[in-house]
């Protein structure tokens, strides 16, 4: 089993006319998209508009997807080509931040504002997960720990990690759920909260 | 019953849920809201645990595709529209393969009878040139045909009228091969297809056997040439007459 299945079944739904299924595709690949389109620009805020564009085109194009390949693969090739595209289009044009000429200064800390991704609450929050997520692990039972450690870090199927923790399948997938649970009970707590505090930063 | 559910999204999350099961939970999920949240912290929880660098964890990159997403078209229209599409080519194709099957089969007959005339033609005009070698393919004059009239009489033979003719440096006849679309092969198609199918590499050993077989014991019969009995027949004498 792979997740070329519960992938499959949401696209399937997609292409019947369900986009509350295509919410969950964007939700679970969001994060490796960015990752893999930072490797052709720096900023984030860029590799995000592209991720959002790659995965617009990815939408249109959905009807031509037959399951041939896992969707992933389908949908790192889009993101590729985007940001390809995406590089050569923005080296043809280089005068990109001259809006507001009389006031370079101002124009290029609000602009720097707008696009910078590390603005201070951009940067607190990431940390903050990060940092909760950290400690939610660190504060799991061993088992639970190292079973979520293997899927998440290692990339290991539940069969693998059941043979490597010398246990059922099933154990296997009931340790990742608890762990998960645990987890998610203090990130909704700092999703909460933080995006309040965002706001007021903002 | 909550927590079987979650357990299930867990699962699934990880492409480990099997099929059915994913079928139902895709369509609860994609109505959920609760659930697709809770969907998308497990994803930050794996982007966390990665330490993806560069990623912003509190990103509204989803919120942003699902806004620009809502402002498309369905794509049920489009996967509607295109099965019509899709069914015809499922019958075309076959059909397609099958003509250009036997279209390729046609065009090695064809090509097949257009060697072996070839051939025949090739064989024609070489018992042609032996039988008169001083036959020149040169446009004659009124004064040459005259000329040849006379030594004719005198001579009486052709090989004398050749030879003369050529010392002359004029053309006693023209050599005039018959056009390709004339030309005809005594070839029975039944020994041609069986030709074909002998050499197909479709056609089980046994087949190809006995209809190599049977080729062989017909080529006798039948592999002479209209052209081959048509040497003596090929000039066309300048004057219509035979000189013997």
């Amino acid at each position: 089993m792979s997740a070329d299945v519960s992938d499959l079944s949401l696209v399937r739904r997609v292409q019947r006319g369900d986009k509350g299924a295509f919410d969950a595709l964007v939700l679970k690949y969001q994060h490796k998209l960015v990752k893999l389109v930072m490797r052709y620009v720096r900023n984030p805020a860029e590799a995000e508009d592209i991720a959002q564009e790659a995965f617009i085109k990815a939408y249109r194009a959905l009807p031509q997807f037959r399951g041939d390949s896992a969707f992933y693969t389908w949908l790192y090739r889009i993101a590729i080509n985007t940001a390809k595209n995406a590089v050569v289009s923005r080296d043809r044009s280089p005068i990109e931040y001259n809006v507001d000429r009389e006031f370079p200064e101002e124009s290029n800390d609000m602009q720097g504002r707008m696009r910078d991704p590390d603005t201070p609450e951009g940067l607190v929050l990431t940390d903050e997960i990060r940092s909760t997520v950290n400690a939610a692990i660190e504060a799991l039972p061993e088992d639970l720990r190292t079973a979520i450690v293997l899927r998440e870090l290692e990339g290991l199927s539940y069969e693998e990690i059941a043979a490597a923790m010398d246990c059922p399948v099933g154990t296997v997938r009931s340790r990742i759920f608890r762990a998960r649970e645990a987890i998610d009970h203090r990130l909704r707590e700092v999703f909460e909260g933080g995006l309040g505090r965002a706001e007021e930063l903002g | 019953m909550k927590e079987e559910l979650d357990s299930q999204l867990s699962a699934m999350f990880d492409g480990e849920l099997p099929a059915a099961e994913c079928e139902l939970l895709a369509r609860r999920l994609s109505r959920d809201d609760q659930l697709k949240a809770r969907w998308g912290r497990y994803a930050v929880m794996g982007a966390a645990i990665r330490a993806e660098k560069g990623v912003r964890l509190n990103a509204d990159l989803a919120r942003r595709v699902s806004s620009a997403i809502a402002k498309e078209p369905n794509l049920l229209t489009g996967t509607a529209a295109q099965r019509p599409v899709r069914a015809a080519a499922a019958w075309v194709r076959p059909v397609a393969g099958l003509g250009v099957a036997a279209g390729v089969a046609a065009l090695s007959i064809l090509w097949m009878r257009s060697q072996s005339a070839d051939q025949a033609a090739l064989v024609a005009d070489t018992a042609v040139a032996v039988a008169q070698p001083a036959s020149r393919h040169i446009p004659e004059t009124a004064a040459a045909s005259t000329r040849v009239h006379q030594i004719r009489s005198q001579s009486g033979s052709s090989l004398a009228n050749a030879t003369l003719a050529a010392n002359a440096g004029d053309a006693v006849s023209y050599v005039v091969p018959k056009p390709k679309s004339q030309r005809t092969m005594n070839i029975a198609g039944t020994t041609l297809a069986s030709y074909v199918v002998a050499h197909s590499e479709f056609s089980s050993p046994v087949t190809r056997r006995n209809l190599l077989s049977t080729l062989m014991t017909g080529e006798s019969g039948t592999g002479t040439t209209s052209a081959e009995s048509d040497e003596t027949s090929e000039d066309v004498k300048d004057d219509g007459q035979n000189p013997q």
